[in-house]
């Protein structure tokens, strides 16, 4: 009895030495503040004095009236569906070109991908300059073309715009690559038997490739869409939320309420609106997962 | 004067005419040879016309950031839409490296990331050889745990971290950074997906030999699956040199800054007037050419990593 006893105990030991190392900063600093910022999302804490009162759901129904918020929420959808779009479909282009070996595919992809390995916030700076109204490469080159300069970043339409611009840039290599392992997946002899069929390029693509990879495209709409919602380097350089909040997205809206304002309370309550949607998104995708085939 | 004007355009419109036969004959000749040779040199030659097209639009940003960096700033003021500088000018990087401590900040990003990416790989090894290869009770509960933080946002976790970080008198400090990044669910996640594909019969021999847990992770799983192992350290590496907005939140003191987070306080100083661009793409240039030659090194890796074994279930 003692033996089997001890047995079970080092092999809880075991499992334990190999499971703590990851568990005790996962809980430090993932599980317990997610728990902590519920509570806190209830109280109305400002970081500096240590009183602070329970306020129940005052900060979420604060939220319905916050015309900040609303901006915010609205601006969130607009900049991920602005980004996700795009990205998935030059994703899929890029992809398509690209999924077979030929002489310099592999250098095509290393460059399409390459701004992804690169700090957002040197990049945002370099497209900063890009932007300028004064002497920005891109009002310069309107000019020659005879129009107007645009006030690329101080106008509010425009500077979305243009952090979706850096956006899109940056992810679409990303998105690309997991296109090109879902089209080399499709197995050679669905095609052959079109051929065989006499289906032309375009049918083909729309009745076997699209089907066969709408898997994967759904994950990567999901994917950027998550990615796109908890941007904030570029959104920090370019615009920094502005003008008058017009570029300002959740997450922005929780970094200057909690680390501006130190209003704790509602930027609790924002990052749990965050995590709502993208938890979600995330449900939603393993959903789908779960009855779609992966190719 | 008039007379002499008149056969020029004459000319150009017969040279037209003449060219235009030539493409209809090459029509013509391309419609008798269908789906033949012609046909595909075309298609070909178009998706490389547009390959070439987008391929130079990505890496443009990078061109002008470089040729920004050597032109004097008085040169981007009086001609602008040039492209390469008059003369190239290394002077803007001594600038920058005089003006902010940029090769400091590059050791910062440098240290915090290699220590952050050891202790990844190490803890979601050991974490992910756990789940799959031991077996005990709520396995799979901690497997949904660890994915469920999947989809929790920095932001949830960053008011309490901060705050748990102030109470160990950590904030301000690179060790604050690395053991508040130390849990990655993508290293676990992904690990997780490549020790699956470990055969049994192996480890079961090993057992049978004897072999501790630790020694068969150590000597027979890893050994299998380097190439997975480069992926993840590239791309935890990666990830964490370029991390900006929790350091920022973080770090105060200029000395103890990441590249990212320097670099913006560099760009903020000189940037405010547009009037320094020079030694602002030089200070960019500086915080992107590691990177970039990283990339240019290991680009297999990153590249195959990525489509083979990616974030997919």
């Amino acid at each position: 009895m003692m033996k089997i006893n001890s047995h079970t105990l080092s092999e809880k030991l075991k499992v334990l030495l190999f499971i703590a190392p990851l568990l005790i900063p996962l809980l430090t600093f993932w599980i317990v503040p997610f728990g902590w910022s519920v509570y806190i999302s209830f109280t109305d804490w400002d970081y500096i004095s240590p009183e602070y009162s329970y306020v129940g759901f005052e900060n979420y129904q604060y939220m319905l009236e916050d015309s900040q918020f609303l901006q915010a929420l609205n601006n969130t959808f607009v900049f991920a569906l602005g980004v996700v779009i795009p990205t998935v479909m030059l994703g899929l282009a890029f992809a398509l070109l690209l999924h077979k070996n030929f002489r310099g595919s592999q250098l095509y992809r290393a460059v399409i991908f390459s701004p992804w390995i690169t700090p957002t916030v040197a990049v945002s700076i370099v497209w900063s300059w890009v932007f300028e109204t004064k002497s920005g490469l891109a009002n310069l080159l309107l000019g020659k073309i005879g129009f107007a300069p645009i006030p690329w970043l101080e106008s509010g339409d425009t500077a979305m715009i243009v952090v979706m611009i850096v956006t899109i840039w940056q992810g679409v290599g990303w998105t690309m690559l997991f296109f090109i392992s879902a089209l080399n997946k499709i197995p050679e002899s669905l095609y052959e038997a079109s051929l065989i069929d006499g289906c032309s390029p375009l049918t083909r693509f729309i009745k076997i490739t699209l089907p066969l990879i709408s898997p994967t495209t759904f994950f990567l709409v999901i994917v950027n869409m998550i990615t796109a919602i908890q941007a904030f380097d570029q959104f920090q350089i370019l615009t920094q939320g502005g003008p008058s909040g017009s570029t300002r997205t959740l997450l922005y809206l929780f970094y200057q309420q909690a680390f501006e304002l130190y209003d704790m309370g509602p930027a609790a309550a924002t990052s749990l609106i965050i995590l709502l949607i993208t938890g979600v998104l995330t449900l939603i995708n393993t959903e789908m997962g779960k009855r779609w085939i992966y190719y | 004067m008039t007379t002499q004007t008149i056969p020029l355009p004459r000319a150009m419109q017969q040279d037209e005419k003449s060219t235009l036969t030539v493409l209809l004959a090459l029509f013509k000749q391309r419609k008798t040879v269908t789906n033949g040779v012609s046909k595909s040199i075309f298609s070909k030659s178009l998706k490389h016309v547009f390959l070439i097209f987008s391929g130079l639009i990505m890496v443009f940003p990078f061109v002008w950031m470089l040729m920004g960096s050597m032109k004097s700033n008085d040169e981007i003021f009086s001609n602008p839409m040039n492209l390469f500088p008059e003369q190239f000018r290394w002077e803007s990087f001594i600038e920058a490296f005089n003006s902010a401590p940029f090769g400091l900040y590059i050791m910062n990003s440098f240290t915090v990331a290699l220590f952050t990416t050891l202790i990844v790989i190490v803890n979601s090894a050991m974490f992910a050889y756990a789940i799959t290869q031991l077996k005990f009770r709520s396995q799979t509960l901690l497997y949904f745990v660890v994915m469920a933080c999947y989809m929790l946002p920095g932001a949830v976790t960053y008011i309490p971290s901060y705050i748990t970080l102030a109470n160990l008198g950590l904030l301000d400090s690179h060790t604050g950074l690395v053991i508040s990044n130390a849990a990655s669910v993508f290293g676990v996640f992904y690990l997780r997906q490549v020790f699956l594909k470990v055969h049994p019969s192996l480890i079961e021999a090993a057992r049978i030999d004897g072999a501790g847990e630790v020694k068969i992770l150590w000597a027979i799983v890893l050994p299998q699956c380097k190439a997975a192992l480069a992926t993840l350290f590239l791309i935890t590496f990666i990830t964490n040199y370029n991390s900006y907005m929790w350091p920022s939140l973080l770090i105060t003191s200029q000395d103890l800054n990441l590249i990212a987070t320097g670099i913006r306080q560099f760009f903020i100083a000189e940037g405010n007037y547009g009037l320094n661009w020079s030694q602002i793409m030089a200070a960019s240039s500086i915080a992107v050419l590691p990177l970039l030659t990283l990339f240019i090194i290991f680009q297999k890796t990153i590249l195959s990593g990525i489509a083979d074994n990616g974030v997919k279930e």
